[in-house]
């Protein structure tokens, strides 16, 4: 049997192919805004994944350092060493900071802070690019290349000058923010002590001087036979302390704070996904009014309409399919050019393909309905 | 070939609207056509000449009446047959005023799509096409699409698009209107010919008065009503 689909296509197929990569385009940009949501979460979770500890221990009623204040003593690290379950401890802080360029601008980072000597780095060795890690207690901060700061540059913090000993890539906060590293010393002195006009100022107001050995979150990593989820029911018996386990804290992250952001991308995403399916069934509806001089004559010589609608739904189906392809391609182009993290994922593009394909079934029955609908009569004049 | 029936109607009525509007179309039309005739529909523009093609081609519904299409009645006061589209594909060939060819496909796969609508095999329906195609002289265009085809040529396609289901009826509206005198006999007498050759029976809708002598018969509507005249001096195109 004459496929009438593949005959029509190959008839005009510059127009078709010309459209499905319009379409396409479209859905490039469903798949790109698709990507900014999975770079999102990646970017919530890299930095929780490179600590890589098995549980958070934070200020009593709050959800931890990433979603609210959250202030407990340092020295909380050896208090919980006590617990058999525990293997490492470490204590780090997280702030914003404005980092002042030479030319007088400021870059907003997010600031770790923890142990250059301890054995739990929160900086993963893979995202360095240039320089090294801090390997001293002070004066030394690993910055995001993005920051535009370069090896060996003096950035002015505080009381003091820090030298720039390491570039990574890669690095970005929940908040989007670009990551720097440095010590908890140093990280501790910039959050909690005050300048010195500030300190006596407030003795003679009879104010004692604020402790500066504050940590934001002592992260811990269990013995092997223990599990995150029983260790962390034994801190929990433990007054004026919050105790979550990784993944708690990865879903606090992943479902608290950014489930705005991806509810908003959602609804681009959703509302870019409708007009392309409106467009494609108006494709459609056009490409059938466009023959339907012919459709009358087919109907009106006797071909079946079950010929007639598979003919269309067919060519809706390879709009659709090359639409997709096109979509794929062009996302894959232009991905890396957006300033944040945009992650393309195989499972993204499937979901998108089945959903195109639902879709380019339903506007095919616009079209397919215009056809059932032609009057066979209005083949010949009277 | 003897007087076998091959389009019978009796008492066809059509009418459009109802109440103040109501517009009555044939009224009482009643006629056979036999087998191998080639029969001329003449009628001023708006006469009912297209309705009346259209009710024998199981296109348009009668509002009453009955219609044979060779033994078999398919209407009698509605449709006794559930498809008519069927009726159409297997019994019945139809030529327009303009060929209508698909102009996304080409003319060998014009003439075949019906056939193979009616599950003839394609290899099948490709040998019956070349035979039409070269029975009609335009064999060396198989291949080609309409719009490479002179006027004349493509009307010919139509006539074997016409004919590749091996129908029983044909029923051509103006299917000359479009082409110069020469051309206009030439198709008629092709139309003819394959009444007399195939025993197909033809009605041609024309308003062509140099093809009349070419037909057997000839049908006038008037005033709402088929007359069938005698000779040619009885006829008066408007």
């Amino acid at each position: 049997m004459i496929n009438l689909a593949a005959k029509d296509i190959s008839h005009s197929l510059s127009k078709f192919i010309i459209t499905a990569v319009g379409v396409g385009m479209l859905l490039g940009i469903v798949l790109i805004m698709l990507g900014v949501y999975r770079g999102m979460i990646s970017d919530a979770t890299t930095l929780i994944d490179d600590i890589n500890s098995d549980i958070w221990v934070v200020q009593e009623d709050t959800l931890g350092p990433f979603a609210e204040p959250s202030r407990l003593h340092e020295d909380f690290k050896n208090t919980l060493r006590s617990l058999d379950g525990i293997a490492l401890s470490s204590a780090m802080t997280f702030q914003n900071l404005q980092l002042p360029h030479s030319n007088g601008k400021t870059t907003r980072v997010f600031a770790v802070g923890y142990d250059p000597l301890g054995k739990m780095i929160p900086l993963n060795p893979k995202r360095i690019v240039e320089g090294r890690g801090l390997e001293h207690d002070h004066y030394e901060i690993v910055v995001s290349k993005k920051t535009g700061f370069v090896l060996n540059e003096k950035i002015p913090l505080g009381r003091d000058l820090y030298t720039v000993v390491g570039i990574t890539e890669k690095t970005v906060s929940s908040g989007g923010d670009l990551l720097v590293y440095m010590s908890l010393k140093d990280a501790q002195n910039l959050q909690f002590l005050y300048s010195n006009a500030r300190i006596r100022a407030d003795r003679a107001r009879g104010i004692k001087g604020m402790d500066s050995h504050m940590v934001n979150a002592v992260v811990a990593t269990v013995k092997a036979g223990h599990t995150p989820t029983e260790v962390a029911s034994q801190i929990k018996q433990w007054k004026h302390k919050g105790v979550f386990t990784n993944n708690a804290q990865k879903e606090i992250l992943t479902g608290n704070l950014i489930k705005m952001a991806s509810k908003q991308i959602g609804m681009f995403t959703v509302i870019l996904l409708v007009v392309s399916i409106v467009i494609i069934a108006m494709i459609i509806y056009n490409m059938t009014v466009e023959k339907i001089k012919e459709i009358a004559v087919m109907k009106l010589i006797g071909i079946p309409n079950k010929l007639i609608v598979k003919m269309i739904v067919q060519e809706t189906m390879l709009l659709g399919v090359l639409a997709f392809i096109a979509g794929v391609s062009f996302s894959h182009l232009i991905y890396t050019k957006f300033p944040k993290n945009v992650v393309l994922l195989t499972e993204d593009a499937v979901r998108l393909f089945v959903v195109i394909l639902i879709a380019s079934l339903l506007a095919s029955l616009f079209g397919a309905k215009k056809a059932i609908d032609a009057d066979p009569t209005s083949a010949i004049g009277g | 070939m003897g007087k076998e029936q091959g389009i019978r109607v009796e008492n066809l009525v059509k009418h459009f609207g109802e109440g103040e509007t109501r517009v009555d179309v044939i009224d009482g039309a009643s006629f056979t056509v036999n087998k191998g005739e080639l029969i001329a529909l003449i009628a001023p523009s708006g006469a009912g000449k297209t309705t009346l093609l259209m009710m024998i081609g199981c296109v348009t519904e009668p509002n009453g009446g009955t219609i044979w299409l060779g033994e078999e009645k398919v209407y009698e006061d509605g449709w006794l047959v559930k498809d008519t589209r069927s009726i159409r594909r297997e019994k019945i060939g139809f030529i327009f005023q303009a060929p209508y060819l698909i102009p996304f496909l080409n003319i060998i796969e014009n003439i075949t799509l019906l056939p193979q609508a009616n599950g003839v095999s394609q290899k099948d329906a490709n040998a019956k096409a070349m035979e039409l195609l070269t029975y009609l002289d335009i064999a060396d265009k198989a291949r080609m699409s309409g719009s490479q085809l002179s006027g004349g040529q493509n009307q010919r396609v139509a006539i074997a698009r016409a004919l590749a289901n091996d129908p029983q009826i044909i029923l051509a509206d103006e299917p000359t209107a479009a082409l110069d005198t020469e051309r206009s006999i030439s198709v008629v007498k092709m139309l003819k010919k394959i009444a007399e050759e195939q025993g197909v029976a033809v009605i041609m809708v024309t308003h062509d008065e140099t093809v009349l002598p070419y037909c057997d018969r000839i049908m006038e509507i008037v005033d709402k009503k088929v007359v069938m005249k005698d000779s040619l001096s009885d006829v008066k195109i408007i």
